[in-house]
Protein backbone atom coordinates (compact mmCIF):
# COMPACT_ATOMS: atom_id res chain seq x y z
CA UNK A 1 0.00 0.00 0.00
CA UNK A 2 1.17 3.57 -0.82
CA UNK A 3 -1.07 6.35 -0.12
CA UNK A 4 0.10 10.09 -0.14
CA UNK A 5 -0.63 12.29 2.56
CA UNK A 6 -1.31 15.14 0.44
CA UNK A 7 -2.40 17.87 2.58
CA UNK A 8 -2.96 18.50 6.59
CA UNK A 9 -4.83 20.14 8.50
CA UNK A 10 -5.08 21.34 12.42
CA UNK A 11 -6.78 23.47 14.97
CA UNK A 12 -5.80 25.07 18.07
CA UNK A 13 -6.15 22.11 20.36
CA UNK A 14 -8.13 23.57 23.85
CA UNK A 15 -11.11 25.16 25.24
CA UNK A 16 -12.72 26.78 21.81
CA UNK A 17 -15.62 28.82 23.86
CA UNK A 18 -16.17 30.45 20.23
CA UNK A 19 -15.89 27.96 17.96
CA UNK A 20 -18.84 25.47 17.20
CA UNK A 21 -17.58 22.18 15.97
CA UNK A 22 -18.70 23.28 12.36
CA UNK A 23 -16.54 26.00 12.63
CA UNK A 24 -13.60 23.49 14.30
CA UNK A 25 -14.16 21.36 11.12
CA UNK A 26 -13.93 23.54 8.47
CA UNK A 27 -11.09 24.99 9.88
CA UNK A 28 -8.79 21.91 10.08
CA UNK A 29 -11.02 20.61 6.14
CA UNK A 30 -9.84 23.85 4.28
CA UNK A 31 -6.30 23.85 5.68
CA UNK A 32 -5.99 20.26 4.30
CA UNK A 33 -7.60 21.27 1.06
CA UNK A 34 -5.56 24.08 0.68
CA UNK A 35 -2.30 22.31 1.44
CA UNK A 36 -3.23 19.50 -0.64
CA UNK A 37 -4.21 22.11 -3.43
CA UNK A 38 -7.39 20.30 -3.72
CA UNK A 39 -11.21 21.67 -3.88
CA UNK A 40 -14.09 20.33 -2.44
CA UNK A 41 -15.43 19.30 -5.84
CA UNK A 42 -12.03 17.34 -6.53
CA UNK A 43 -12.71 15.29 -3.96
CA UNK A 44 -14.32 11.83 -4.20
CA UNK A 45 -15.66 11.43 -0.67
CA UNK A 46 -15.39 12.68 3.02
CA UNK A 47 -15.02 10.48 6.67
CA UNK A 48 -15.65 12.42 9.62
CA UNK A 49 -14.49 10.61 13.16
CA UNK A 50 -16.35 11.44 15.82
CA UNK A 51 -17.52 9.78 18.88
CA UNK A 52 -19.95 11.92 21.18
CA UNK A 53 -21.08 15.04 19.08
CA UNK A 54 -24.50 13.43 18.91
CA UNK A 55 -24.77 13.50 22.75
CA UNK A 56 -23.35 16.69 23.73
CA UNK A 57 -25.56 18.65 20.85
CA UNK A 58 -27.82 16.58 19.63
CA UNK A 59 -26.79 16.76 15.50
CA UNK A 60 -26.07 13.25 13.91
CA UNK A 61 -25.29 12.54 10.69
CA UNK A 62 -22.24 14.30 10.61
CA UNK A 63 -20.96 12.75 7.36
CA UNK A 64 -23.68 14.94 5.84
CA UNK A 65 -23.14 17.85 7.73
CA UNK A 66 -19.65 18.56 7.23
CA UNK A 67 -20.17 17.96 3.26
CA UNK A 68 -22.81 20.87 3.62
CA UNK A 69 -20.43 23.06 4.93
CA UNK A 70 -17.66 22.44 1.88
CA UNK A 71 -20.49 21.98 -0.78
CA UNK A 72 -19.66 18.75 -1.63
CA UNK A 73 -21.96 16.20 -2.95
CA UNK A 74 -19.90 12.89 -3.45
CA UNK A 75 -19.76 9.86 -0.97
CA UNK A 76 -20.17 10.98 2.76
CA UNK A 77 -19.72 8.79 5.93
CA UNK A 78 -19.32 9.37 9.92
CA UNK A 79 -17.04 6.86 11.62
CA UNK A 80 -17.39 5.90 15.06
CA UNK A 81 -14.93 3.69 17.41
CA UNK A 82 -14.87 5.99 20.57
CA UNK A 83 -11.63 7.41 21.05
CA UNK A 84 -10.66 5.18 17.79
CA UNK A 85 -13.07 7.01 15.39
CA UNK A 86 -9.60 9.17 14.10
CA UNK A 87 -7.85 6.42 13.37
CA UNK A 88 -10.74 4.30 12.26
CA UNK A 89 -11.89 6.99 9.90
CA UNK A 90 -8.67 6.78 8.05
CA UNK A 91 -8.29 3.08 7.76
CA UNK A 92 -11.58 2.82 6.09
CA UNK A 93 -10.78 5.89 3.75
CA UNK A 94 -7.67 3.59 2.56
CA UNK A 95 -9.33 0.67 1.95
CA UNK A 96 -11.43 2.40 -0.53
CA UNK A 97 -8.44 4.05 -2.15
CA UNK A 98 -6.78 1.02 -2.55
CA UNK A 99 -9.95 -0.61 -4.33
CA UNK A 100 -10.04 2.27 -6.22
CA UNK A 101 -13.16 3.18 -5.86
CA UNK A 102 -12.33 6.45 -4.84
CA UNK A 103 -9.13 8.74 -5.46
CA UNK A 104 -9.52 11.82 -3.01
CA UNK A 105 -10.48 11.59 0.32
CA UNK A 106 -11.04 14.13 3.29
CA UNK A 107 -10.93 12.46 6.57
CA UNK A 108 -11.42 15.14 9.50
CA UNK A 109 -11.22 14.40 13.01
CA UNK A 110 -13.40 16.18 14.87
CA UNK A 111 -14.78 16.70 18.73
CA UNK A 112 -16.50 19.12 20.78
CA UNK A 113 -16.39 18.58 24.64
CA UNK A 114 -16.51 22.03 26.32
CA UNK A 115 -19.93 22.66 25.93
CA UNK A 116 -21.24 20.67 28.67
CA UNK A 117 -19.46 19.98 32.46
CA UNK A 118 -17.15 17.73 33.27
CA UNK A 119 -19.36 14.59 34.77
CA UNK A 120 -21.63 15.26 32.04
CA UNK A 121 -18.93 14.72 29.65
CA UNK A 122 -17.27 11.79 32.16
CA UNK A 123 -20.73 10.07 31.38
CA UNK A 124 -20.64 10.63 27.96
CA UNK A 125 -17.22 9.05 27.49
CA UNK A 126 -17.85 5.51 29.81
CA UNK A 127 -20.21 5.05 26.26
CA UNK A 128 -17.15 3.68 25.51
CA UNK A 129 -17.03 1.06 27.82
CA UNK A 130 -19.30 -1.73 28.61
CA UNK A 131 -22.87 -1.87 30.50
CA UNK A 132 -21.32 -3.60 33.82
CA UNK A 133 -18.92 -0.87 33.88
CA UNK A 134 -21.28 2.27 33.80
CA UNK A 135 -23.15 0.81 36.00
CA UNK A 136 -20.32 0.28 38.64
CA UNK A 137 -19.63 3.94 37.89
CA UNK A 138 -16.28 3.30 36.52
CA UNK A 139 -15.27 6.82 34.86
CA UNK A 140 -12.54 6.19 32.21
CA UNK A 141 -9.64 7.05 34.83
CA UNK A 142 -11.39 4.40 36.85
CA UNK A 143 -10.52 1.90 34.05
CA UNK A 144 -6.98 2.98 33.36
CA UNK A 145 -6.01 3.18 36.94
CA UNK A 146 -7.75 -0.41 37.37
CA UNK A 147 -4.77 -1.33 34.23
CA UNK A 148 -1.81 0.82 36.53
CA UNK A 149 -3.05 -0.55 39.85
CA UNK A 150 -2.32 -4.12 38.15
CA UNK A 151 1.24 -3.08 36.45
CA UNK A 152 2.45 -1.65 39.44
CA UNK A 153 1.78 -4.23 41.86
CA UNK A 154 3.19 -6.88 38.86
CA UNK A 155 6.19 -5.35 37.64
CA UNK A 156 6.85 -2.50 40.61
CA UNK A 157 6.44 0.07 37.94
CA UNK A 158 6.62 3.12 40.13
CA UNK A 159 3.98 6.55 40.69
CA UNK A 160 6.88 8.42 39.51
CA UNK A 161 7.41 6.32 36.37
CA UNK A 162 3.91 7.04 35.72
CA UNK A 163 4.57 10.82 36.26
CA UNK A 164 7.79 10.51 33.93
CA UNK A 165 5.07 9.88 30.76
CA UNK A 166 2.88 12.94 31.72
CA UNK A 167 6.32 14.93 31.98
CA UNK A 168 8.32 14.28 28.81
CA UNK A 169 4.51 14.92 26.62
CA UNK A 170 4.11 18.69 28.57
CA UNK A 171 8.14 18.85 27.26
CA UNK A 172 6.90 18.44 24.25
CA UNK A 173 4.47 20.37 23.79
CA UNK A 174 5.73 23.09 24.82
CA UNK A 175 7.21 23.14 21.42
CA UNK A 176 4.11 22.97 19.38
CA UNK A 177 2.28 25.84 19.33
CA UNK A 178 -1.15 24.13 18.77
CA UNK A 179 -0.88 22.20 22.07
CA UNK A 180 -3.69 22.97 24.29
CA UNK A 181 -1.13 23.06 27.30
CA UNK A 182 2.28 23.98 26.60
CA UNK A 183 3.30 24.70 29.73
CA UNK A 184 6.38 22.71 31.03
CA UNK A 185 5.79 20.57 34.35
CA UNK A 186 8.06 18.49 36.67
CA UNK A 187 6.99 14.77 38.42
CA UNK A 188 6.36 16.53 41.69
CA UNK A 189 3.79 18.50 40.63
CA UNK A 190 2.13 15.23 39.11
CA UNK A 191 2.17 13.92 42.14
CA UNK A 192 1.29 16.68 44.15
CA UNK A 193 -1.91 17.56 42.14
CA UNK A 194 -5.14 16.51 43.06
CA UNK A 195 -6.13 12.92 42.99
CA UNK A 196 -9.14 11.76 40.25
CA UNK A 197 -8.56 7.41 40.68
CA UNK A 198 -6.44 6.24 42.88
CA UNK A 199 -3.16 5.88 41.82
CA UNK A 200 -3.95 8.76 38.91
CA UNK A 201 -4.06 12.39 39.94
CA UNK A 202 -5.34 15.08 37.71
CA UNK A 203 -1.86 15.01 35.62
CA UNK A 204 -1.86 11.60 34.66
CA UNK A 205 -4.80 12.17 32.71
CA UNK A 206 -5.48 13.33 29.26
CA UNK A 207 -7.79 16.70 29.47
CA UNK A 208 -10.92 17.62 27.99
CA UNK A 209 -10.34 19.13 24.76
CA UNK A 210 -12.15 20.76 21.89
CA UNK A 211 -10.29 20.36 18.11
CA UNK A 212 -10.25 19.12 14.52
CA UNK A 213 -7.69 17.49 12.44
CA UNK A 214 -7.87 17.18 9.01
CA UNK A 215 -5.91 14.86 5.93
CA UNK A 216 -6.38 14.53 2.55
CA UNK A 217 -5.38 11.24 1.15
CA UNK A 218 -4.87 10.40 -2.35
CA UNK A 219 -4.05 7.44 -4.63
CA UNK A 220 -2.36 9.20 -6.96
CA UNK A 221 0.65 11.04 -6.95
CA UNK A 222 -0.36 14.48 -6.34
CA UNK A 223 0.72 16.09 -9.71
CA UNK A 224 0.39 19.49 -8.09
CA UNK A 225 2.05 18.61 -4.71
CA UNK A 226 5.04 20.31 -5.65
CA UNK A 227 5.21 22.87 -2.40
CA UNK A 228 6.81 19.85 -0.25
CA UNK A 229 10.36 17.94 -0.48
CA UNK A 230 9.19 14.91 0.20
CA UNK A 231 5.93 12.84 -0.47
CA UNK A 232 5.11 10.91 2.79
CA UNK A 233 2.94 7.79 2.25
CA UNK A 234 0.75 5.60 4.69
CA UNK A 235 2.01 2.01 3.76
CA UNK A 236 0.21 0.37 6.72
CA UNK A 237 -2.84 0.52 8.96
CA UNK A 238 -4.01 -2.27 11.06
CA UNK A 239 -7.50 -2.73 13.07
CA UNK A 240 -8.14 -5.01 15.45
CA UNK A 241 -10.79 -5.65 18.68
CA UNK A 242 -10.65 -7.10 22.00
CA UNK A 243 -13.64 -7.69 24.89
CA UNK A 244 -15.25 -4.28 25.52
CA UNK A 245 -15.24 -5.06 28.74
CA UNK A 246 -12.22 -4.83 30.52
CA UNK A 247 -13.17 -7.22 33.12
CA UNK A 248 -13.42 -9.80 30.29
CA UNK A 249 -9.86 -9.82 28.94
CA UNK A 250 -7.46 -12.38 29.31
CA UNK A 251 -5.01 -9.39 30.96
CA UNK A 252 -5.19 -6.40 32.58
CA UNK A 253 -1.59 -5.14 31.23
CA UNK A 254 -1.33 -5.63 28.21
CA UNK A 255 -3.41 -4.31 25.42
CA UNK A 256 -3.39 -7.53 22.90
CA UNK A 257 -5.37 -5.42 20.06
CA UNK A 258 -2.44 -3.22 20.05
CA UNK A 259 0.20 -6.24 19.37
CA UNK A 260 -2.51 -7.68 16.63
CA UNK A 261 -2.93 -4.17 15.02
CA UNK A 262 0.52 -3.42 15.23
CA UNK A 263 1.98 -6.70 13.58
CA UNK A 264 -0.99 -6.13 10.68
CA UNK A 265 0.47 -2.71 10.19
CA UNK A 266 4.09 -3.54 9.99
CA UNK A 267 3.57 -6.65 7.55
CA UNK A 268 1.72 -4.20 4.89
CA UNK A 269 4.52 -1.88 5.02
CA UNK A 270 6.79 -4.51 5.03
CA UNK A 271 9.27 -3.36 8.02
CA UNK A 272 9.71 -4.58 11.62
CA UNK A 273 9.27 -2.58 14.59
CA UNK A 274 13.09 -1.74 14.70
CA UNK A 275 12.54 0.26 11.71
CA UNK A 276 10.54 2.46 13.58
CA UNK A 277 12.08 5.89 14.43
CA UNK A 278 9.61 8.33 15.87
CA UNK A 279 5.80 7.05 16.83
CA UNK A 280 2.49 8.85 18.04
CA UNK A 281 0.81 6.90 20.81
CA UNK A 282 -2.74 6.99 22.63
CA UNK A 283 -1.89 8.22 26.38
CA UNK A 284 -5.17 9.22 26.87
CA UNK A 285 -3.86 8.29 30.50
CA UNK A 286 -0.22 8.05 31.56
CA UNK A 287 -0.54 3.79 31.77
CA UNK A 288 -1.80 3.50 28.32
CA UNK A 289 2.16 5.01 27.20
CA UNK A 290 3.53 2.83 29.67
CA UNK A 291 1.55 -0.37 28.07
CA UNK A 292 2.32 1.18 24.20
CA UNK A 293 5.54 0.87 24.73
CA UNK A 294 5.21 -2.62 25.62
CA UNK A 295 2.62 -4.14 23.13
CA UNK A 296 3.94 -2.36 20.02
CA UNK A 297 7.34 -3.97 20.48
CA UNK A 298 9.60 -1.16 21.76
CA UNK A 299 10.76 -2.74 25.12
CA UNK A 300 9.78 -6.09 26.74
CA UNK A 301 6.41 -6.14 28.54
CA UNK A 302 6.79 -4.47 31.86
CA UNK A 303 9.76 -2.54 31.29
CA UNK A 304 7.52 0.40 29.98
CA UNK A 305 7.96 2.65 33.13
CA UNK A 306 12.31 2.08 33.16
CA UNK A 307 12.15 2.29 29.14
CA UNK A 308 10.26 5.98 29.52
CA UNK A 309 11.78 7.11 32.35
CA UNK A 310 15.11 6.20 30.93
CA UNK A 311 14.72 9.19 28.56
CA UNK A 312 14.65 6.83 25.59
CA UNK A 313 11.36 8.60 24.10
CA UNK A 314 12.21 11.92 24.53
CA UNK A 315 12.64 14.06 21.40
CA UNK A 316 16.33 14.09 21.89
CA UNK A 317 16.23 10.27 22.43
CA UNK A 318 16.46 7.15 20.74
CA UNK A 319 12.90 6.94 19.78
CA UNK A 320 10.91 9.88 20.17
CA UNK A 321 7.22 9.58 21.24
CA UNK A 322 4.62 12.05 21.18
CA UNK A 323 6.36 14.69 20.15
CA UNK A 324 2.98 16.75 19.70
CA UNK A 325 2.38 16.52 23.05
CA UNK A 326 0.49 13.36 23.26
CA UNK A 327 -2.80 13.64 24.30
CA UNK A 328 -1.95 14.32 27.59
CA UNK A 329 -0.50 18.07 26.82
CA UNK A 330 -1.32 18.44 23.23
CA UNK A 331 -5.27 17.29 24.40
CA UNK A 332 -7.47 15.10 23.31
CA UNK A 333 -10.61 15.92 21.35
CA UNK A 334 -11.53 12.38 21.39
CA UNK A 335 -12.58 12.10 17.58
CA UNK A 336 -9.81 14.21 16.45
CA UNK A 337 -6.93 12.15 17.69
CA UNK A 338 -6.29 9.58 15.33
CA UNK A 339 -6.48 11.96 12.25
CA UNK A 340 -4.14 14.49 14.46
CA UNK A 341 -1.25 11.84 14.99
CA UNK A 342 -1.50 11.23 11.25
CA UNK A 343 -1.06 15.09 10.89
CA UNK A 344 2.39 15.10 12.93
CA UNK A 345 4.05 12.06 12.19
CA UNK A 346 3.46 13.66 8.73
CA UNK A 347 4.86 16.57 9.47
CA UNK A 348 7.76 15.25 11.24
CA UNK A 349 8.66 12.60 8.12
CA UNK A 350 8.29 16.04 5.85
CA UNK A 351 10.79 17.99 7.89
CA UNK A 352 8.13 20.60 8.55
CA UNK A 353 7.96 19.94 12.32
CA UNK A 354 9.43 23.12 13.68
CA UNK A 355 11.31 23.53 16.92
CA UNK A 356 10.06 19.82 17.54
CA UNK A 357 11.64 18.58 14.22
CA UNK A 358 13.58 15.06 14.39
CA UNK A 359 16.88 14.79 12.36
CA UNK A 360 16.57 11.66 9.67
CA UNK A 361 13.40 10.07 9.93
CA UNK A 362 12.48 7.74 7.62
CA UNK A 363 9.67 5.39 9.52
CA UNK A 364 6.84 6.69 11.76
CA UNK A 365 4.08 4.91 13.33
CA UNK A 366 0.88 5.82 15.28
CA UNK A 367 -1.23 4.07 17.59
CA UNK A 368 -4.75 4.65 18.04
CA UNK A 369 -6.80 3.55 20.63
CA UNK A 370 -10.72 3.02 21.20
CA UNK A 371 -11.91 2.73 25.19
CA UNK A 372 -10.07 0.26 27.44
CA UNK A 373 -8.21 -1.23 24.25
CA UNK A 374 -11.23 -2.57 22.73
CA UNK A 375 -10.33 -1.08 19.40
CA UNK A 376 -7.12 -0.46 18.13
CA UNK A 377 -5.87 0.88 15.24
CA UNK A 378 -1.89 1.38 13.88
CA UNK A 379 -0.77 3.35 10.99
CA UNK A 380 2.77 2.90 9.85
CA UNK A 381 4.43 6.16 7.55
CA UNK A 382 7.54 6.40 5.20
CA UNK A 383 8.62 8.82 3.27
CA UNK B 1 -29.81 6.89 34.45
CA UNK B 2 -31.57 3.76 32.55
CA UNK B 3 -35.06 4.08 31.31
CA UNK B 4 -37.68 2.27 33.39
CA UNK B 5 -38.22 -0.63 30.38
CA UNK B 6 -34.39 -1.05 30.90
CA UNK B 7 -34.57 -1.04 34.48
CA UNK B 8 -36.99 -3.75 34.63
CA UNK B 9 -35.31 -5.91 32.22
CA UNK B 10 -31.81 -5.58 33.73
CA UNK B 11 -33.60 -6.24 37.46
CA UNK B 12 -34.96 -9.48 35.68
CA UNK B 13 -31.30 -10.84 35.61
CA UNK B 14 -30.34 -9.59 39.33
CA UNK B 15 -31.15 -13.04 41.00
CA UNK B 16 -28.36 -14.90 38.63
CA UNK B 17 -26.31 -12.35 41.35
CA UNK B 18 -27.48 -13.00 44.48
CA UNK B 19 -24.51 -14.41 47.35
CA UNK B 20 -21.79 -14.84 44.84
CA UNK B 21 -18.48 -15.01 46.52
CA UNK B 22 -15.59 -13.81 44.84
CA UNK B 23 -12.29 -12.44 45.49
CA UNK B 24 -10.68 -8.54 44.69
CA UNK B 25 -8.34 -8.41 41.74
CA UNK B 26 -8.10 -4.98 41.15
CA UNK B 27 -9.67 -1.17 42.79
CA UNK B 28 -9.64 2.14 42.50
CA UNK B 29 -11.02 5.13 44.64
CA UNK B 30 -12.73 7.21 42.27
CA UNK B 31 -13.01 10.72 43.77
CA UNK B 32 -14.08 12.58 40.13
CA UNK B 33 -17.79 10.77 39.52
CA UNK B 34 -19.54 11.13 36.35
CA UNK B 35 -23.26 12.06 35.93
CA UNK B 36 -25.32 10.24 38.51
CA UNK B 37 -22.81 9.10 40.59
CA UNK B 38 -21.90 12.81 42.70
CA UNK B 39 -23.99 12.13 45.64
CA UNK B 40 -21.40 8.75 46.16
CA UNK B 41 -18.52 10.36 45.69
CA UNK B 42 -15.67 9.59 46.39
CA UNK B 43 -16.45 5.47 46.04
CA UNK B 44 -14.73 2.44 45.39
CA UNK B 45 -14.56 0.14 42.36
CA UNK B 46 -12.49 -2.92 41.33
CA UNK B 47 -13.11 -5.92 39.23
CA UNK B 48 -14.29 -9.02 41.29
CA UNK B 49 -13.25 -12.60 40.02
CA UNK B 50 -15.82 -15.07 41.13
CA UNK B 51 -15.17 -19.12 41.71
CA UNK B 52 -16.27 -20.15 38.34
CA UNK B 53 -13.34 -17.41 37.26
CA UNK B 54 -15.79 -14.96 35.39
CA UNK B 55 -14.88 -11.70 36.41
CA UNK B 56 -17.15 -8.42 36.56
CA UNK B 57 -16.53 -4.49 37.50
CA UNK B 58 -18.20 -3.51 40.58
CA UNK B 59 -18.66 -1.04 43.28
CA UNK B 60 -17.30 -2.25 46.71
CA UNK B 61 -19.20 -0.80 49.53
CA UNK B 62 -19.37 -0.20 53.34
CA UNK B 63 -15.75 -0.26 53.95
CA UNK B 64 -12.51 2.27 53.22
CA UNK B 65 -9.93 2.11 51.01
CA UNK B 66 -7.69 1.20 53.31
CA UNK B 67 -10.03 -2.18 54.32
CA UNK B 68 -9.10 -3.77 51.12
CA UNK B 69 -6.20 -5.91 50.14
CA UNK B 70 -5.38 -8.52 46.63
CA UNK B 71 -7.13 -11.19 46.65
CA UNK B 72 -9.82 -10.21 49.55
CA UNK B 73 -12.72 -12.13 50.16
CA UNK B 74 -16.17 -10.43 48.71
CA UNK B 75 -19.39 -11.32 48.55
CA UNK B 76 -22.10 -9.86 46.82
CA UNK B 77 -25.23 -7.61 47.51
CA UNK B 78 -27.88 -5.95 45.81
CA UNK B 79 -27.81 -1.91 46.57
CA UNK B 80 -29.22 1.28 44.58
CA UNK B 81 -27.77 2.44 41.50
CA UNK B 82 -27.24 6.19 41.04
CA UNK B 83 -29.59 8.70 42.44
CA UNK B 84 -33.18 8.54 41.51
CA UNK B 85 -35.81 11.29 41.80
CA UNK B 86 -38.83 10.97 43.60
CA UNK B 87 -40.80 9.40 40.64
CA UNK B 88 -38.39 7.68 38.97
CA UNK B 89 -38.02 4.06 38.85
CA UNK B 90 -35.55 3.27 41.38
CA UNK B 91 -32.79 1.18 39.78
CA UNK B 92 -30.77 -1.78 41.72
CA UNK B 93 -27.53 -3.74 40.94
CA UNK B 94 -25.50 -5.36 41.97
CA UNK B 95 -22.05 -4.09 44.17
CA UNK B 96 -19.90 -6.60 46.37
CA UNK B 97 -18.89 -6.01 50.14
CA UNK B 98 -16.02 -7.45 52.28
CA UNK B 99 -16.45 -10.94 53.49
Amino acid sequence: MKIAVAGTGLTKFGEAWDKSLEDLALEASQEALNEARVTSNELDAIFVGNMLYGKVSGQDHLGSLISSLLNFKGASFRVEGACASGGLAIHLSLQSLIAGTYKNILVVGVEKMTDVSAPEISSYLMGAGSEGERLAGLTFPGLYALMAQAHMKKFKTSREDLAQVAVKNHYHASLNSKAQFQSIISVEQVLSSTSISSPFTLFDASPITDGAAAVVLSSVIPAKAGIHTNNVFITGSGVATDDIDLSSRDSLVELKATKQACQIALKQAGVEISDINIAEVHDCFTIAEILAMEDLGFCPKGMGGKFISQKNTYLEGKLPVNTSGGLKACGHPVGATGVKQIVEITHQLRGSAGKRQVKNLKVGLTQNVGGTGATVVVHILQT
Amino acid sequence: MSSPVQIWRQHKKLHNYLNKVGKLVVWTKIYAPPAGFEHQAPYLVGIVEFEDKSRMPLQIVDCEEEDLKSNQKVVTVIRRIGKTKVEDVIEYGVKVKLI
